[in-house]
């Protein structure tokens, strides 16, 4: 890994001009978002906006249309499989289900990557795993299945999963989205705590305003396809844009419509009228 | 014009599933050197595609050979050739119904489970977070269903046509009165190593290879919502059945045909 970098100022993730189109529509039309080290940087954006594909291009599992996405210095889409999977294995990503393996209990899906990767001996496995499991305060739950965790306890025992490796930075997919207010603190609390300790960079995809800006350093607001605001937190929460102002306060019309684009209500109504007139009379 | 284009668009998305289909194949070969130092992977598939599927395999063979042996007495009985029940019951087990009917019956049984399976995990996105984990989930979860999936079904199809041959015995010999000693030693006369056994098992390899190809193929191209997981696995039932009736006209044609 010669073109590795450690430079510190050098953010972790550098993305520029990213585009991604599905079909004709444009998911990303030409983005750029740093993400700094040591950081929990939080992208934000109306449900739809290509949150979690972000995710999905930084992790190299969707290839994009157009732009770059360095990570730790290495362009993610020129690598190749065996380089692509080394990259991965000092990522981490963490969800929205948690993606625990069903067919094995929670102490197994968190020894699963170890196992996968590394020769270690049975016993220092053991520690590992009970380690990171005593991180998220699972540990009393190693014997459970999956099947057998409520939603908040499964997305820790994926969030033990994704840090056994200690990779460098992790990822969120909607940490918050469906959690009772308990698990919400739980993770509310979590994220920072584990980012500090483990000497993480963090990137939270997220559209639960209160909690994010609670958590995050650095804030990127993205909506139809653009980046429309970024930066520190508080300057974010602060910010006088129509645009940031409409999502950050849950305004139900503003620059992000209420309808979806259609043509004038008349128009529609009138036209149906006509059609059943023409066909009614010969 | 709207219509011809509508045909296109299918005939191109056919077009790129086939080739998408193919990948995978090549994907999931590229993985066997992986799964010969793993062989516990493939130990622990064996025994969810194989050995699960026996019992339904065992029943439909007793039942199919006790068929056989009925309606084949009646016909013969009329000619007075009781004693090639023996040849009768063997050949069309070993020839055709063997591996025809256990490939149908595997391709609805275990084809239908992998489909499910993948196609369920694809939804909860557990092949996704194996990527993460920097795990190849082609290599990882498809290639050892695969490769047991090929070895399986030969396998199934020999116990379906021995138990068949015992099915034909107990109704033939049993019941209806045929000499069991014409029944075996004809059976032993005339059935041919090559001609008829060898056929029926590369039969049941080439059945075994496509109903898993197939599973495997529905289960990861899926849509991953409960509608898309419920539709994959009709079109594996379907288009297995559909390969495997095909494939044994052109193999019989190929095998027997003068």
């Amino acid at each position: 890994m010669s073109q590795q970098s450690d430079n510190s100022n050098e953010p972790l993730v550098k993305i520029r001009d990213l585009r991604f189109y599905r079909g004709e529509r444009a998911i990303f039309d030409g983005i750029d978002i740093d993400i700094p080290r040591g950081s929990i940087t939080a992208i934000m954006g109306p449900s739809g906006t290509g949150k979690t594909t972000l995710l999905k291009l930084i992790g190299g599992q969707l290839r994009p249309d157009a732009g770059t996405i360095h990570v730790d210095g290495q362009d993610v889409h020129k690598l190749n499989n065996k380089d692509l999977y080394k990259l991965r294995m000092r990522m981490g990503m963490l969800f929205q289900s948690g993606a625990l393996l069903t067919d094995i209990n929670v102490f197994e899906n968190v020894a699963y990557p170890l196992r996968e990767h590394t020769r270690l001996p049975e016993s220092i496995i053991r520690k590992l795993v009970l380690i990171k499991l005593e991180a998220v305060g699972l540990r009393g739950a190693r014997d459970l299945m999956p099947s057998e965790l409520s939603g908040g306890m499964a997305r820790r025992a994926a969030l033990a999963r994704a840090i056994v490796l200690d990779p460098k930075m992790i990822m969120y997919d909607e940490p918050f989205t469906g959690q009772d207010p308990i698990s919400m603190g739980v993770l509310v609390q979590l994220i920072p705590r584990l980012n500090k300790a483990s000497r993480l960079t963090s990137i939270v995809v997220s559209h639960d305003v209160q909690e994010t800006t609670n958590i995050a350093d650095m804030i990127y607001v993205i909506s139809n396809g653009k980046v429309i605001a970024g930066g520190p937190s508080k300057q974010i929460a602060n910010s006088t844009s129509f645009w940031v102002r409409q999502f950050m306060d849950g305004l139900p019309d503003g620059p992000v419509p209420f309808h979806f684009p259609a043509k004038p209500l008349e128009a529609d109504i009138l036209e149906k009228a006509a059609a059943h007139k023409t066909g009614a009379t010969p | 014009m709207e219509r011809l284009a509508q045909l296109g668009r299918a005939g191109i998305a056919s077009l790129q599933r086939l080739g998408r289909g193919h990948l995978l194949l090549l994907h999931m070969f590229s993985g066997i050197t992986d799964l010969i130092r793993r062989p516990k992977l493939l130990i622990a598939q064996l025994y969810s595609v194989g050995v699960l599927s026996m019992l339904i395999i065992t029943i439909s063979g007793l039942f199919v050979g006790m068929v056989l042996g009925l309606q084949g007495f009646y016909i013969l009985s009329q000619f007075g050739a009781e004693e090639a029940l023996g040849v009768m019951v063997a050949a069309s087990l070993v020839r055709e119904l063997g591996p025809v009917v256990t490939a149908l019956l595997f391709a609805g049984r275990a084809g239908s489970a992998l489909t499910a399976e993948i196609g369920l995990m694809k939804a909860t996105e557990q092949l996704s977070g194996l990527e993460m984990m920097a795990v190849d989930p082609i290599k990882r979860i498809l290639t050892p269903r695969f490769i047991a999936g090929l070895l399986s079904m030969p396998l199934l199809a020999a116990i379906f046509s021995a138990i068949g041959v015992i099915g034909g015995h107990l109704v033939g010999v049993g019941l209806l009165g045929v000499d069991e000693g014409a029944y075996w030693s004809q059976m032993q006369a005339k059935i041919d190593l090559h001609e008829d056994i060898y056929n029926g098992v590369i039969k049941s390899i080439v059945f075994g290879f496509v109903c898993t190809w197939i599973a495997l193929f529905q289960g990861h191209d899926c849509v991953p919502t409960s509608e898309g997981v419920s539709r994959a696995t009709t079109r594996t039932v379907v288009h297995s059945a559909l390969a495997i009736l095909c494939l044994d006209f052109v193999l019989t044609a190929l095998m027997f045909g003068e």
